[in-house]
């Protein structure tokens, strides 16, 4: 260490006066402040950057909005979504019967067919009730939600000819009606003087009538059938499982959109080659379908033609019927997974879903080709579904006779597309949940119900909109919460922006659905929630999530330290020594100067 | 290292939190069986490793023969044997060479992957799916190595009805971690044990099945798609020279119960169409007719075949033979060692007071300098 203090003169000499004064414990001056100030001021320009430095390494996270995730998974968990419906009967040809209290017995009827649970996707009932006697007198119930204009339906005339223009004739008969909020579904119960059973027919929009004669003295069947045929049939949508949102019945990917992938498989092209003009039935019946779907999945549609391409599963001549029989126990192996390339999309991104129907054309050794039911009965239809894959139908050509040159190259003619098309519709309805055939029944009796161009009558697309509704806001809140949780237990997470953008769309689309659902728009809350569902399944699995090297404490540690702890030591332990240095100056300077004053 | 090591467990508590998120809308008891995927990993290159890639390929022959299509497996090699024009079995490969890493298998399994992967190279399995996961390499206490470079640790798959075979020394450390529900594992040897390999074949100069593998697919050999056999096969350990583990207690159904086909071979609920939708025939025909003609049984639903019991008897988890372990003291002190840091709960705590000890250490002697 330097000393810089002056040596003591020598030449005073006092008597006692202070012998020389030692260098070790005495200074003449005070001591400078500048190597004090030097080093603290370097330990202090360390410290005052500190704060900069935890900034610049900072994680970024986007902010995710989580106590609006919380909210809407309570909201989704706690209050089932229930839309309004309204329920108008019509009873013409009914003397004495009072509306209010008709309109009481309905209700009665369907809290009871209800039950006590209220599930999601259910109705908010309103019915309202309008009574027509014999003489074209009406008496409805208040407040009057239809306009419906006495006398319109004559009791007499109706019901005759076709049932397609008995449904024609009703929508122009309640067409003036706007129901309050929600859609209106309306059953017109006709008491004929002479007369018919009983017939029960649901049109394709939202009508259904009941025709027969002697119906006022069958009062309360009359009534319990039209309960019936508000909750089982406009509610459910004939469909048994009313309960639980399976996951099984809806096929739809979780981008929103349904691939529906055809193909047209000739077994052995040795036999016979057949080909179908596919161009021409995606335009004119698929079309129709795949439009009256749109709220609920955004379809395209896709087709090719196989070859070669043999069944793995057996089949056995009967002798009985003439043709080779495979069985229902047959059907899990059917599809021959490893000669089927069907999964050939180019069009289907990651997320969609595709269904595969498959015509399935027979080789020579096997046509014609026949599905056997367990109760020995031959199938109509030829085909099977299985749920979220897709359907199988076996098609046999017109003749099994082989001809003796090369194989002939065959079109499949207008007429049969149309039936192989009609069996594919009720298979894509079975995909969907519904029934393929055409008919209803219940222990009250049956209904008819008329099928629609359109692959689903217009109350049947509402119920898949209720229902898919449902099950969308129900996915989207689960994975919403899943991703809340999932970055708040991880704190050093990169969140980025475009994460948080989409749960804020997604939340906003999820809202959207609540409100036009609680307003009674069923087909805008479907396309709401199946954007909501989309967006939340994008930021759940956006792939930066994935980051395998994430930010640890360890690892930032590991990569400052080496820059910054040898330096930041030596800084530290220089200011300690200077201050130390400080002390032992300034305390020496002060025995000087307490010597000089006691000398 | 040490900081890779705790780096990698936080990344695989990161993947099995984010695998449990992904599934957790799917698991339910009554989401039913709808198909079968199978990932087939095998870990280690070169060509003394043949008898890993033989292997995941001899199950990936099995796997597709008892139904399983292409569309349904991914199948990652480190090295690319399959392609070889001298192979008898040419597969369809999806992740090889060095496209095998920790972070791709584990997008796979999370379904995190950029927007351009195509769809053969994802998982894309649904609620109702069973996943077969196979993994052969080397490996050791809880971890797996994935070619010479990184290691994927036991901190691994938390799914729904997820069977996971491995066969590496010491697999069965692997799911020491697993904690989800669902999940069945078998492991070809437990800890402290290596798996062997089954033969040497003289041409190729290199071993080319392991034990545990062979012996599965000698089992699965003798089954075609229609069999019933349960996944409760016994694999006796003098032949193996290893002990085959089971971890059962995550799966539900006793192990008896399950047919093999659950995981290996394809399955599909049917359902018949009873009739036709006439859409287009009601426009002209006359629909005055009655609707009580009798109609099918609605619903021909098919459940899976039934599962008859096997009897075996399920001697699994044996433990008459350990391996031979070598009687060195200082190997012997080493496990001690181990035995003691295992002991240790909190590990975090240990962590950061090792790092205070090292500043203080650092301080001390720079200031002696």
């Amino acid at each position: 260490m330097e000393e810089t203090s002056d040596h003591p003169n020598p030449t005073t000499d006092t008597p006692g006066t202070t012998p020389e004064p030692d260098l070790k414990t005495m200074r003449s001056s005070k001591p400078g402040l500048k190597r004090l100030l030097i080093t603290t001021t370097v330990l202090f320009s360390f410290l005052s950057g500190l704060p900069f430095l935890w900034k610049s390494v900072e994680i970024y996270r986007s902010q995710l909005p989580f106590h609006d995730i919380d909210s809407l998974s309570d909201q989704v968990k706690s209050a089932p979504l229930r839309f309004p419906c309204t329920f108008h009967a019509v009873f013409v040809g009914f003397g004495s019967n009072d509306p209010d209290q008709l309109r009481s017995e309905i209700q009665d009827g369907v809290n009871q067919l209800t039950g006590e649970s209220s599930q999601c996707g259910s109705c908010n009932v309103s019915i309202s009730v309008t009574v027509q006697s014999p003489d074209e007198l009406c008496s409805e119930t208040f407040p009057s939600t239809c306009s419906y204009r006495c006398g319109v339906i004559k009791r007499d005339s109706f019901g005759r000819g076709l049932d397609d223009a008995v449904d024609e004739s009703l929508d122009d008969v309640f067409s003036g009606c706007s129901g309050g909020i929600g859609k209106m579904y309306s059953v017109v119960v006709v008491n004929k003087e002479n007369g018919d059973e009983v017939k029960a027919v649901v049109g394709k929009r939202r009508h259904a009538w009941i025709v027969g004669s002697g119906l006022e003295e069958r009062f309360g069947e009359v009534v319990g059938r039209v309960s019936e045929v508000f909750v089982k049939v406009f509610m459910n949508g004939g469909r048994e499982e009313g309960d639980s949102i399976r996951g099984e019945f809806m096929p739809v990917g979780s981008d929103g959109r349904l691939v529906l992938s055809f193909s047209l498989l000739n077994s052995n092209p040795r036999d016979w080659i057949y080909d179908w003009d596919f161009q021409r039935i995606d335009e004119a019946l698929l079309a129709p379908v795949t439009k009256a779907l749109a709220p609920i999945a955004n379809i395209s549609v896709e087709s090719q033609v196989l070859y070669h391409t043999p069944k793995s599963s057996f089949s056995s001549w009967d002798e009985k019927l003439q043709s080779y029989i495979f069985r229902t126990s047959d059907l899990p192996f059917f599809v021959n997974s490893n000669e089927w390339h069907l999964d050939t999309s180019a069009g289907a991104s990651g997320r969609s879903k595709i269904l595969q129907f498959v015509v399935y054309i027979p080789s020579g050794k096997e046509c014609p080709l026949h599905l056997q039911l367990p109760n020995e009965e031959i199938s109509k239809t030829n085909g099977f579904i299985s749920p979220m894959w897709g359907g199988v139908i076996v098609w046999n050509p017109r003749s099994c006779d082989k001809d003796s040159e090369s194989p002939s190259t065959n079109t499949i003619s207008p007429q049969d597309l149309e039936k192989i098309v009609e069996v594919f519709l009720g298979q894509f309805r079975q995909l969907f949940g519904f029934k393929s055939e055409a008919t209803y029944t219940r222990e009250l009796g049956s209904y008819k119900i008329l099928p629609s161009e359109r692959g689903f009558t217009k109350w049947e697309l509402d119920v898949l909109s209720r229902k898919h509704t449902c099950f969308n806001l129900h996915s989207c809140a689960t994975t919403l919460g899943s991703l809340s949780r999932l970055v708040q237990s991880l704190p050093r997470m990169i969140i980025k922006d475009e994460i948080g953008e989409q749960v804020k769309y997604s939340l906003k689309a999820a809202k959207l659905a609540q409100s036009n659902a609680s307003l009674g728009g069923y087909s805008s809350s479907a396309s709401s929630s199946r954007e909501a569902r989309s967006l939340a399944e994008n930021a759940f699995f956006h792939p930066s999530i994935m980051s395998v090297s994430y930010f640890s404490y360890e690892h930032c540690f590991a990569v400052y330290s080496p820059f910054f702890l040898p330096v930041a030591g030596h800084v530290v332990l220089a200011a300690l020594r200077e201050w130390r240095r400080y002390k032992q100056e300034k305390a020496k300077y002060l025995t000087w100067l307490t010597r000089k004053q006691a000398a | 290292i040490f900081f890779g090591k705790r780096k990698k467990m936080k990344n695989l508590t990161l993947v099995v939190m984010l695998l449990c998120y992904s599934f957790a809308s799917s698991s339910g008891d009554s989401t039913i069986h709808t198909n079968n995927w199978a990932v087939l990993v095998c870990t280690s290159r070169f060509w003394f490793n043949y008898r890993h890639m033989a292997n995941t390929l001899s199950l990936y022959r099995t796997v597709k023969r008892l139904g399983i299509p292409d569309e349904r497996i991914i199948l990652m090699l480190a090295d690319d044997m399959a392609c070889n024009s001298r192979n008898q079995y040419p597969a369809q490969v999806d992740y090889r060479g060095y496209e095998v890493t920790v972070e791709n298998f584990l997008r796979v399994l999370t379904g995190r992957h950029e927007n351009a992967v195509p769809r053969s190279k994802r998982l894309l399995s649904d609620e109702g799916s069973h996943i077969l996961l196979y993994m052969t390499g080397h490996g050791g206490d809880e971890f797996l190595k994935f070619q010479d470079a990184e290691e994927l640790q036991s901190h691994d798959l938390a799914d729904a009805e997820l069977l996971i075979m491995v066969d590496t020394c010491q697999a069965a450390t692997l799911f020491n971690q697993l904690q989800s529900p669902g999940v069945l594992a078998i492991g070809s040897s437990l800890k402290g044990e290596n798996s062997y390999s089954h033969h040497l074949d003289s041409d190729i100069g290199v071993s080319v099945v392991d034990r545990f593998t062979y012996y599965t697919l000698a089992f699965f050999e003798r089954l075609n798609i229609y069999d019933n056999a349960s996944l409760n096969r016994s694999y006796d350990p003098r032949q193996l020279m290893s002990t085959a583990y089971y971890r059962t207690d995550l799966y539900q159904p006793h192990l008896s119960e399950v047919p093999v086909t659950n995981f290996f071979g394809s399955v599909m609920e049917t359902i018949h169409t009873d009739s036709a939708y006439h859409a287009f025939s009601s426009r002209i025909s006359n629909s005055k007719i009655k609707s009580d003609t009798p109609f099918n049984q609605p619903f021909n639903q098919l459940s899976e075949q039934d599962v008859k019991e096997d009897l075996q008897n399920t001697n699994n988890q044996n433990d008459e033979l350990k391996t031979e372990k070598q009687k060195c003291p200082y190997s012997e002190m080493r496990a001690d060692l181990h035995e003691k840091l295992k002991k240790i709960e909190n590990v975090d705590t240990m962590v950061n007071l090792s790092i205070a000890v090292m500043i203080l250490v650092v301080m001390v002697s720079s200031s002696l300098l």
